[in-house]
This record gives structure tokens, C-alpha cells and sequence, in this order.
């Protein structure tokens, strides 16, 4: 419940402090979802150059290919290519995926769906995006360094990232970046996990809050608990690139006085495995409440679901042994970490079969949004189901390091939380625009996006299970694998057609925000307090401070009169 | 009438108040995972070699950490007594600016520290004890130089004198203590055992 309302502030009236160092959430969202948008881009790109190489080896890669490698007539060189895998990963992960969910609609929908006029710290607010930005400077100089950027791959494991495995400057810099990332998201946590305890609107229990909002806040609560622990492994990597100590440095640590490299995987695997949550977590919540909003029904089971999200948030803190399975741990540790992620299929089975029961017997609206959200539903069934065999350690020692691990994770990872990501930004674009996005053009974004995206995971499951490893320049010196080039073409392919669909998308987003239909205040006809205002939002939010009076998912009453949805707002209207 | 009305801080509202230390809160959890994994790292190092120092380096002496804790705890005392007076409502300069000697002293024990380790031959690369023994005290004295800043700052809280003054001595108090615990147990885990 609110502790305080805050007050009303003038509207800003320069450019500087209207668009660039602005306080309001919703400008700071908007800044987030550009800045995750270019970097969506640039890492696609790198995806595509990895798919290209992967595919034709030896071939230049076309159109750009000559401006970026003319050393070597267009083709990718080894060396760029760990490069572009490394740097592949932890932009798509930290720089366009952490600003999208957390930054864009962490900032947009925790003040508008909790009835908050802002955030609780706006400066921490406007901080963390500069820091952010900041870092994203770092990350970028690194590529025009002498060795070029980091290439120890996104883990960065020493020996690959210590000055013996890349010995210029641009691991370096990568570390400082992603230690600058991680004070920003950690800000930003801060503020989110403040805001939701202290500002929810009068009348709002946590179980009033939509789950968009329970998704963000364990978000951030894992933000706030384990960048701090990447962070300290980042340093002390650093330290050992910059002053010279010995933490991961191999060798036998006893006798030598030397360090050890395996205790950077626990570090960072740590931190690592809940990154995972950190990611997933705000899709789910907003495919949650999105399935629920466009099957006309109640969220099936919302308590549990948020339940069951929270307990996944917990479990997820103690599974991180399962990404090191093959690092000669005892057996009694892998049998204990496979029981402890094999439990978490509990809670996500529970939540899943919500998102069944949501859809059941409901009036479903194909909308956009709800294209892309029932994407999630498909996509996150087949990533988590996969996750099984990489759960189960005699499988695994199989499958590790192959191509199956990389179309799991990216079926969880990437094509769930970026689909998630789209069903947001289409059903909040009204609100942050004040105008509608194309239909008809998010539908064939929709399709061929889908159809692209499981071209490219599926494809690479197959490949991985027959034994691809990953990260290699070239596999098909490899006598095994040469059988495997048709598929990977197949998989290059749908990946120009995924590349390509995405073209249709920010042609939509920019035109849309031009020319679009102008919004009506609840285009959706949605109950949650984002639609009781007009569109786009006013700067202050909400003129008086709402008083939340039922769920978020009040849908199909039947003895609600003339409508099949209620305002949060208004009494619930009981026989 | 106004010296005395400058004399006295206004009582924080309870919301300021809650707001605040769950963000404080939340905060030190952050900084404090932080130090953990770094000892948890010492951990493992500590508890695998068979020997502890190892590869025959000598422990440093103690007595200038000795020092060091005494300063920090110092610190920490005569700023709960400043808290105390501020929350009474007086400003209280002469605990604050205790508080800030100490920790300046604390800063200066630390670098005659590692200028004693370079003068007994334990640099940055000697193995991983001396690795450790900086890096950890670096990282602290890092977040030391940063509390040093927000003391300096609350200088300027205490001459607003406003309903926010309050809430800030005891925000910065919060995270000035943490590190004189983080201090404590780095000294008793590295040094003394």
C-alpha cells in the first residue's frame, strides 16, 4: 500500500530535460527499448555473420562483407568469428534482452500497473540508463582495439579471457563493461523492488498486483542479489588482466602460491544460472496476464502462478552445478544438482498447465499480442521440455557443449523472451505512443518470425544431437560432420528469414509511431490501471491516485452488464 | 528564534522513512553478496591447499590491520552517537567529523599497510595469498573512499536541516557500518586465522 502519494510535477519543457535526461519512467523506458532495439540489431547481425560462416564456409559473407573484413576478401576469419560468437551472446543477453524486458517495460509498467505517479528514486532511475549507455560505449570502443573485442566466448572461462587466452586490451574492457552493466541493473533493482513495496496503489495486495508486475519484481529481486556475484568475479578477473594477481590462474595452488580457473565457473555460473530467471522471468509474467487478457477469461490459478514463479525464483539459486557437469565434479554433486533442477519442472509444470487452463474455453482474441504470446506458450514448452535431457547428467555428458545446448537456451532464453518481448512492446505500444501499431503487418511478423525461429532451434537441436560442437570456426574439417552442411544451410536460411521478418517489424514501429491510428485509451479493453488513463500516458500518470478494488484479471463476470471486463477500480460485481 | 529553529532537525515522515531502509536494505543485500563471493572464493582457496600460507610465503604482520580495525570501529561508534543526536533533533558536528577522521585514518592505515607488505617483498603477483590479501582490501578501501564521500556529503544534509536529514544520516550510518563488519570479518578470516 502506499506509504506516501508523490506529488504532481511540472511537465519538463526543454529538450534535454523532456528527452534526454529525463526523470519520468516512461521516457527512461522508451530510451531502454531504442537502446535494446539497436543493440537487437547489431547482435543479429553478428548471428547472421556466425550463421553465414557456419554455413558456407569460406564463402565472403554478402553485401557488407568486403567493408568489414577486407583483409580477407569478406570472408570471416577465425579469430573475428570467436569474436562475433562471444560478443553475439552477451549483447543479445546483456544488452539487448536485460534493456528491453527490465529496462523498457520494468521502467514503463511497474509505476502505470501499480498506480504509481513514478518510480520511487526517478534519479537512480535516469543513473541507471546513463551507466547504462556508458557501458555500451565501453563494449563498442573494445571492437576498435588492436586485438579486437573479447573472444573467450560470453562465460569468458580463464584460461580463454586471462591474459595467456586473449591478451588484448578488449577482454579488458569487456569486463569493465559488463561490471558497469551490472551497477546499472543493480540500480535499477533497487528502485523496482522499492517502488513495488512502498507505492502500490491503496487497496493493492501483492496478489492484486498483474503478474507482468510479480514477474519483474523477482526479476529484480535475483538482479539485486546475484550481478553482485558476477561483479566480483569480474573484478578479480580484471585484477588478474590489469595488476597481475593470480585468482584463475592454472596451476596447482598449493605449491605454487597459484590460482584456479574452475572457481570462475562457480562464480559466474552462480550468477549465471539465475541470469537465466533474471531473463524469462518478465516474459512470463507478461505472457501470463497477455494470455489471460486475450482469452476473456480470469488468469487460471493466478495465485499459483505468482507461486510458483516465486518458487522458481528460489530454486533457481541452488541448480548452477548443472552448467558444469562435464568439470570433473564429484558424482555426488551432479546427481545432487540434476535432483534439484529436475525439481524445478515442478513449478514450471504448474504454471504452464496455468497458462492451459487460462486458454481454455476462453473467447480468444488473435490480436497481435496474442499471436506473440501464444508463440511463448509453443517455443517455452519445447525449450523446457529440452532442458530435461541437459538436466540429467548421463545425458548430458552426451549433449555438452554441442548444438543441442545452444537450440534449448535459445529456445528458453532468446525465441521466448523475444517473442515475449514483442507481445509487450505491440499491446504497450498505445500507451507509450499514443497510437496503434499495423495488424495485419504484426501478424506477418508474427508468422514469420515463428516459422524462421524454429527453423533455426529446431535445426540446430538436430545438428547438436548428431554431434556439432559449438564454437567451432569451421566443423566440417571434420569428416563426421560434412554430412551436416545441407542442415546447416536449412538452419542459415531460416535465419535470413527470421533476419528478414525483423525488417517488417521496425518498419511498423517507426511508421507506427508517426502515422498510426491514434489510440483510444483502452484499444484491448483491459482492466489494469495502465488503461484507466489516457493514451499516451500524461507525464504524472494518473491525475488522483486510483483505489484498486478487485484483480487484474476480472474477465467474462457473468453478471457484469454490457461489458466482459471491469476496471481494477471498480467494485467487483458480484450476482 | 531562526538560531534555534537551525538548531533542530524536523522528524522524517514514517513513509521517507520505510521507503529509505528498504532500499538501504536491498542495497547492502547487493554489496553484501559481493563481499561473499569474494569470500567464498578465499574459501575455496583456503580450505583446498594443505598448507595454509601457501607456497612458503609468511603472514603479514598484524599489527598494522590491528590498527586498522581499531580505526573502523572507532568510526563506527562515534557515528552511532551522531545518529543518536540527530534523530534527537540536534546537529552534531564534532561526532560526524570523528567519524571522518577515523575513517581518513583507516584510509591511511590501509596504504601504510600495503607500502609494509611491498617492503616485506609481497607484491600484487607473489601467488595467491598476496593476491587475496590486496585485491580484498582494495575492493574495500574502494567502498571506504565512497563512505568517506557521503560523510563529507552529510555535512550539506545537516545544514538543510529538513525532514530528509534524518533519514540520511541513518541511510549512510547503515552502509558505514557494513563495512566496518566487512572489515571485521575480512581481518579475523585472512589475517588473524
Amino acid at each position: 500500500m502506499a506509504f506516501f502519494e508523490q506529488e504532481i510535477h511540472d511537465a519538463p519543457t526543454t529538450f534535454l530535460s523532456k528527452y534526454v535526461f529525463s526523470f519520468d519512467h516512461k521516457v527512461i523506458a522508451k530510451q531502454f527499448l531504442w537502446y535494446g532495439i539497436a543493440f537487437l540489431g547489431i547482435g543479429g547481425m553478428m548471428a547472421l555473420m556466425i550463421r553465414w560462416t557456419l554455413a558456407f564456409p569460406g564463402q565472403a559473407f554478402p553485401v557488407i562483407g568486403t567493408l568489414l573484413f577486407p583483409n580477407t576478401n569478406g570472408v570471416v576469419p577465425p579469430d573475428t568469428y570467436a569474436m562475433l560468437f562471444t560478443l553475439h551472446g552477451t549483447i543479445m543477453i546483456f544488452y539487448a534482452i536485460t534493456p528491453i524486458l527490465i529496462g523498457a517495460f520494468g521502467n514503463f509498467c511497474i509505476p502505470l500497473m501499480i498506480g504509481a505517479r513514478d518510480m520511487v528514486f526517478p534519479t537512480l532511475n535516469m543513473l541507471s540508463f546513463w551507466l547504462a549507455v556508458l557501458s555500451a560505449l565501453l563494449l563498442l570502443v573494445s571492437l576498435f582495439t588492436p586485438l579486437g573485442g573479447a573472444a573467450g566466448g560470453w562465460t569468458s572461462y580463464p584460461t580463454l579471457s586471462t591474459l595467456i587466452g586473449s591478451a588484448g586490451v578488449g577482454q579488458t574492457l569487456w569486463c569493465l563493461a559488463l561490471f558497469v552493466l551490472g551497477v546499472s541493473s543493480t540500480m535499477g533493482a533497487v528502485n523496482y523492488i522499492a517502488t513495488i513495496i512502498t507505492l502500490r496503489a491503496p487497496g493493492m495486495g501483492y496478489f492484486d498486483m498483474p503478474l507482468t508486475v510479480w514477474g519483474l519484481w523477482l526479476t529484480a529481486v535475483l538482479n539485486a542479489i546475484f550481478l553482485p556475484v558476477l561483479g566480483a568475479g569480474l573484478l578479480l578477473l580484471t585484477f588478474d588482466r590489469v595488476f597481475g594477481t593470480t585468482f584463475f590462474l592454472a596451476g596447482a595452488a598449493a605449491t605454487s602460491g597459484s590460482g584456479d580457473p574452475v572457481l570462475f565457473q562457480h562464480v559466474f555460473w552462480i550468477f549465471g544460472h539465475p541470469e537465466v530467471y533474471i531473463l524469462i522471468l518478465p516474459a512470463w509474467g507478461i505472457v501470463s496476464d497477455l494470455l489471460s487478457f486475450f482469452s476473456r477469461k480470469p488468469a487460471f490459478g493466478a495465485k499459483s502462478t505468482a507461486l510458483s514463479m516465486t518458487s522458481i525464483t528460489i530454486l533457481s539459486t541452488l541448480v548452477y552445478g548443472h552448467h558444469m557437469y562435464s568439470g570433473q565434479m564429484s558424482p555426488l554433486l551432479t546427481q545432487s544438482f540434476m535432483m534439484l533442477t529436475m525439481t524445478i519442472s515442478i513449478p514450471s509444470a504448474v504454471f504452464f498447465a496455468n497458462w492451459l487452463g487460462t486458454l481454455w474455453k476462453g473467447s480468444l482474441r488473435f490480436q497481435t499480442p496474442m499471436l506473440f504470446s501464444l508463440g511463448v506458450v509453443f517455443v517455452f514448452g519445447l525449450g523446457g521440455l529440452t532442458g530435461l535431457y541437459l538436466a540429467t547428467v548421463s545425458t548430458d555428458l552426451y549433449l555438452h557443449d554441442t548444438y543441442f545446448v545452444v537450440g534449448h537456451f535459445h529456445y528458453t532464453m532468446a525465441a521466448s523472451v523475444l517473442l515475449g518481448g514483442f507481445a509487450g512492446t505491440y499491446f504497450w505500444f498505445p500507451k507509450m505512443f499514443g497510437r496503434m501499431m499495423n495488424e495485419a503487418l504484426g501478424k506477418w511478423h508474427f508468422w514469420l518470425s515463428m516459422l524462421g525461429l524454429n527453423g533455426i532451434f529446431m535445426g540446430m537441436m538436430v545438428i547438436g544431437h548428431a554431434g556439432m560442437h559449438r564454437r567451432i570456426y569451421n566443423p566440417f574439417v571434420y569428416e563426421f560432420l560434412q554430412n551436416l552442411i545441407p542442415l546447416n544451410m536449412f538452419i542459415t536460411y531460416s535465419a535470413l528469414l527470421m533476419g528478414s521478418a525483423q525488417l517488417l517489424f521496425v518498419y511498423n514501429f517507426i511508421h507506427s509511431m508517426y502515422k498510426g491510428p491514434v489510440a483510444s485509451q483502452n484499444p484491448w479493453e483491459v482492466g489494469t490501471l495502465e488503461w484507466t488513463i489516457p493514451s499516451p500516458a500524461p507525464h504524472y500518470n494518473f491525475a488522483e491516485i486510483p483505489v484498486v478494488k478487485c484483480g487484474p484479471h476480472e474477465y467474462g463476470n457473468p453478471n457484469l452488464k454490457g461489458k466482459d471486463f471491469q476496471y481494477q477500480t471498480e467494485e467487483l460485481v458480484k450476482a | 528564534m531562526n538560531e534555534v529553529m537551525s538548531k533542530t532537525i524536523v522528524t522524517a515522515k514514517d513513509g521517507d522513512k520505510i521507503i529509505s531502509s528498504v532500499a538501504m536494505i536491498v542495497t547492502l543485500v547487493s554489496f553484501g553478496m559481493l563481499f561473499l563471493t569474494l569470500m567464498m572464493a578465499f574459501a575455496m582457496f583456503r580450505i583446498t591447499a594443505p598448507v595454509w600460507p601457501p607456497a612458503g610465503m609468511t603472514r603479514p604482520d598484524l599489527f598494522l590491520p590491528t590498527l586498522s580495525t581499531v580505526m573502523i570501529f572507532l568510526s563506527s561508534f562515534f557515528y552511532t552517537k551522531f545518529e543518536k543526536n540527530t534523530v534527537a533533533g540536534n546537529v552534531d558536528r564534532q561526532n560526524l567529523t570523528a567519524t571522518l577522521v577515523l575513517g581518513l585514518a583507516f584510509m591511511l592505515s590501509q596504504f601504510l599497510f600495503w607500502n609494509h607488505l611491498k617492503s616485506q617483498g609481497i607484491y600484487v603477483s607473489s601467488g595467491v595469498f598476496a593476491s587475496i590479501i590486496y585485491a580484498f582490501t582494495w575492493i574495500h578501501a574502494a567502498h571506504i573512499v565512497a563512505g568517506l564521500g557521503l560523510l563529507v556529503w552529510l555535512y550539506s544534509a545537516l545544514k538543510s536541516a529538513d525532514k530528509m536529514t534524518s533519514v540520511k544520516v541513518s541511510s549512510v550510518g547503515k552502509f558505514w557500518h557494513f563495512l566496518g563488519i566487512v572489515w571485521l570479518i575480512m581481518f579475523v578470516t585472512i589475517f588473524v586465522l
